[in-house]
């Protein structure tokens, strides 16, 4: 998030794109409640008549994975309307003319079109929007999670760029992380581009910095993302494989391919709390502590680095995860430090992190959460990004255009599946399977759709189905619900026994490759009386 | 509108207003209530009924305080604060006046042996109060006919016994949670707190936040799994959620090497402002789970996995790895990383695939 969770309250107008934020983000929708209740606007794009959508000024129900079109609409509108903060433009981005040139074309009528979003909805947002100073953008997986979902992102940036709502309090761009530790994940290298603290592997500077910190040599070759590496065990590229935390069966899409490829790697370790759908496949499981057992930090949405603490011992032989993270990499020859704690830890990257480096436990133990970047001791953290202008030179304003999603819907498979979280389950649901009041509301996986859409296929409420797509099939209980539009269904991805992401596609995004959770195409089937 | 709150975004500052209360001065922003003014001196007003986060009701009656040229006491936490002025917190007539009140609250609320309203384990600011303030004369007790049945929603106990009907549980839930799910139900002596059309909160529109339990001053609303455990035999730990990436701060209470009971903060404190979710607030059971892996497993020669130690489960684990490194390259390895572990467990992950196996092929599992 350019912006931070307690300036939500005091916006003048929310635009939420792709989140269903009550469910995946309680607490700031809570604090949307409130910003709602003291005057603001809100504006909802979503294929789905979510929570918020009932209080929302404006719901804009697009059509899923066609936010493109909708966002360079929005563009079109403010531009033609005169609408675009032109000293924000001038001073602080570059390329402005090719985003003229991209969207002269994309009218609110053409968008119509492809969206199913009235086109006067579509000028009454984008004026909204440009017209109102303290105007924040939230968005989440609804925006990442396909094949274009970079371009989501750069279409949404664009309109902030244009319109000068960045550097602003309650304004921005704000990404809201679906998992607790995305920000502090990303933040400390865990990726193929990136040391900690984004600084690149191709870089010499940043490679001769951790060389010499870490006393060995390094690869300058970007390596593969999680997508990739999916792919490539299937493909021979990826032999062996060590999984943390994370069931990759049950999260990553197209299961089934996923399971073929762990089939055919020579060695897999994985590291969790309980056991999964990975751990079927492990030739070492290695028993890790949860966050109620360890220390350490974990940093959310708005960059708060905040303290993670022990309070109870770790289950049997249980042990946390840095630790044994430690005596592997001293089992392989490589001469970890002995940290004492994870402290001594964080000040080694922050050592190295000049976005991080005024960061350590002691601070946030006397001071409560920091927010990066925060460079040095003395610095107060940062509650807003680009305070005076983006961080570096100019922003560069990036062109998109329209392109459909990989997989739409045919004659074979008619319907439109997204897929996503609930308020009850959280992911692989290792944690929240456990939870009585999750599976006293959410026992079992289900596929919410039109009334019509049931009707037709002459469907009960609460039925079984099969539901089909080109790479698996799964069974699941039909949840007729008013929040669909027709031709699209919806399922979560959170029960292992009916594994959604067995219909899902892996196809990724170009440069990104996170894969189209949110488009694929599905057929119901009415299962017989006779079949289990 | 929330007290306290100056303006939008705090960018412009309409003037202060100074006023004096027990004899000492004090300056508050435009728009703060008499309450207000006392906790800024640090006054202990007592309060029911009051929350910073829901519109202020002056419903229980015992924050009166007196103020000059006002004939009748005024609830503190309603009347807002005006230039030049003069409270009194602790005037006789404030100190009469809380004592009776006490004692009517007494007469309709549960009392144990020591004639103190009932504690029930988590806190009852009813019985702090008689404690530091005492009460009057002793009323008769109140038969109230408020039938409660208990329902099968795992988390929230009500008992209708402690209520003092100030109606912050339902407040709440009506305005910062904003899903409306209870209500005050019943008339007279009789009423009480019931979802909106008597069902069982399952079958309502409750998320099971738990906001109502938290705000509740006198444990008429109580969390099911921990009601057998004493708030003060627990010790707090100060922890981030690990769910979603709100980043809630947690108050994890452990007793006897268990998570019992978590909490939030209290409001204004932290991001999420003393609220949770039921992910953060309740979905702690899988902690002290029995099916937690608790030893190193190795896959066998008959293909399954059996307890292996420590030294034998990395031993082998480092081989695989290394023999993979050895016959394909180190590219072949890949590392998946986790947003469900802390900051330095990941950046310990990104050095181990970098730096000991000599591959950046390190991602974690989200990209959002
Ligand atoms: S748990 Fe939350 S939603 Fe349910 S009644 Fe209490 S405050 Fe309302
Ligand atoms: S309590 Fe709920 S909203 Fe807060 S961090 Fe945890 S899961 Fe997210």
């Amino acid at each position: 998030m350019t912006n931070s969770i307690p300036e939500i309250r005091d916006a003048e107008l929310l635009f939420v794109i792709g989140s269903n934020t009550t469910e995946a983000h309680p607490i700031i929708a809570m604090e949307m409640k409130r910003a709602v209740k003291n005057g603001a606007k809100l504006i909802v794009a979503d294929p789905r008549a979510i929570w918020l959508s009932n209080i929302a000024d404006l719901h804009l129900q697009l059509q899923p994975g066609t936010d493109v079109a909708l966002l360079n609409a929005m563009a079109h509108v403010i531009i033609t309307e005169g609408l675009v903060d032109q000293a924000f433009v001038q001073q602080h981005t570059v390329g402005f003319d090719t985003i003229v040139d991209a969207t002269r074309e994309t009218t609110p009528e053409w968008a119509e079109g492809i969206t199913g979003v009235p086109a006067d909805d579509i000028r009454t947002a984008a004026r909204l929007y440009a017209t109102t100073k303290h105007a924040g953008i939230y968005y989440t997986l609804g925006i990442t999670e396909h094949t274009h979902g970079t371009d989501n992102v750069y279409s949404l940036a664009n309109l902030v760029l244009m319109t000068g709502h960045l550097g602003v309090r309650s304004a921005g761009m704000n990404p809201l992380r679906g998992q607790n530790n995305v920000q502090g994940a990303n933040d400390a290298g865990a990726s193929p581009v990136f040391y900690p603290g984004y600084q690149r592997v191709d870089d010499p500077a940043a490679q001769a910095r951790f060389e010499g910190a870490w006393g060995v040599d390094l690869s300058p070759d970007p390596g593969m993302n999680l997508n990739v590496m999916m792919k490539a065990m299937a493909t021979g590229d990826i032999k062996g494989m060590y999984v943390m935390g994370e069931d990759i069966v049950l999260s990553e899409p197209n299961a089934s391919k996923v399971e073929q490829g762990l089939n055919s790697i020579e060695f897999l370790v994985v590291q969790d709390i309980f056991h999964n759908e990975t751990t079927r496949f492990a030739d070492v499981v290695l028993p890790a502590a949860c966050f109620a057992e360890k220390d350490g930090v974990f940093t959310n949405s708005d960059r708060r680095v905040q303290r993670v603490r022990k309070a109870v011992e770790p289950p049997g032989e249980a042990r946390a995860d840095w630790e044994i993270l430690c005596d592997l990499a001293r089992r392989v020859g490589y001469p970890m430090p002995e940290y004492a704690d994870p402290g001594e830890v964080y000040s080694e990257m922050a050592g190295l992190c000049d976005k991080f480096a005024g960061i350590s436990h002691d601070r946030i133990n006397a001071e409560g959460g920091l927010q990066w970047p925060c460079p040095a001791p003395e610095h107060p953290g940062t509650q807003y990004l680009h305070g005076d202008g983006p961080l570096k030179g100019k922003a560069e304003f990036q062109a998109t255009a329209y392109r459909p999603s990989e997989e739409l819907p045919d004659e074979d498979y008619p319907l439109l599946l997204s897929t996503g979280r609930t308020l009850y389950h959280y992911n692989a649901a290792t944690q929240t399977r456990r939870s009585s009041g999750a599976m006293a509301r959410q026992p079992r996986n289900f596929i919410e759709m039109h009334r019509r859409d049931a009707k037709i296929r002459g469907l009960e409420d609460g039925e079984l189905v099969r539901v089909r797509s080109r790479r698996g099939e799964v069974l699941a209980a039909v949840n007729v619900s008013p929040r669909m539009k027709r031709g699209c269904v919806w399922m979560p991805l959170h029960f292992p026994d009916s594994n959604t992401n067995r219909l899902t596609n892996d196809a990724g995004d170009p440069t990104t490759q996170t894969a189209e959770y949110k488009v694929c195409a599905v057929v119901i089937e009415k299962l017989r009386a006779a079949a289990k | 509108m929330h007290s306290g709150r100056t303006c939008r975004g705090g960018r412009f500052t309409l003037s202060d207003i100074k006023l004096t209360v027990d004899g000492e001065a004090v300056v508050v922003p435009a728009g703060s209530t008499v309450l207000d003014a006392t906790r800024k001196l640090g006054r202990s007003v007592p309060t029911l009924c009051h929350d910073d986060r829901v519109d202020p009701m002056g419903s229980c009656r015992m924050c009166l305080v007196e103020i000059e040229g006002q004939r009748r006491l005024q609830p503190g936490c309603a009347f807002k604060a005006s230039d030049g002025m003069v409270v009194s917190t602790s005037s006789d007539r404030v100190q009469q006046h809380r004592q009776l009140l006490l004692s009517m609250y007494m007469s309709d609320h549960a009392i144990d042996a020591d004639g103190l309203p009932t504690e029930r384990g988590v806190g009852n600011r009813l019985r702090s109060h008689v404690l530091e303030h005492g009460h009057g004369p002793t009323l008769p007790a109140i038969e109230a006919p408020r039938g409660y049945r208990d329902e099968p929603n795992p988390y929230i106990h009500f008992d209708a016994e402690a209520c003092v009907l100030c109606n912050l549980c339902v407040r709440y839930c009506d305005e910062v949670e904003a899903v409306s799910a209870i209500t005050l139900a019943g008339r007279g002596a009789g009423t009480t707190i019931a979802t909106a059309d008597q069902q069982g909160l399952l079958d309502s529109s409750c998320e099971l936040c738990g906001g109502c339990i938290a705000v509740c001053p006198t444990g008429a609303m109580t969390e099911k799994p921990s009601r057998a455990n004493d708030y003060r035999e627990a010790e707090k730990v100060r922890t981030t959620c690990n769910f979603c990436g709100v980043g809630c701060q947690l108050d994890l209470h452990v007793q006897d090497d268990r998570v019992v009971r978590v909490t939030s903060p209290d409001p204004g404190t932290t991001v999420n402002d003393g609220n949770l979710c039921i992910k953060g607030r309740f979905s702690y059971e899988f902690i002290h789970h029995d099916e937690r892996i608790m030893q190193p497993l190795v896959r066998g020669r008959d293909g399954n996995l059996w307890p292996a130690t420590w030294d034998h489960a990395l031993d082998v684990a480092a081989k695989g790895l290394l023999g993979v490194k050895a016959r394909h390259g180190a590219d072949a390895l890949g590392f998946v990383s986790s947003s469900r572990c802390t900051g330095e467990e990941n950046y310990l992950m990104q050095k181990l695939s970098r730096a000991a196996f000599g591959t950046n092929n390190c991602h974690q599992c989200a990209a959002t």
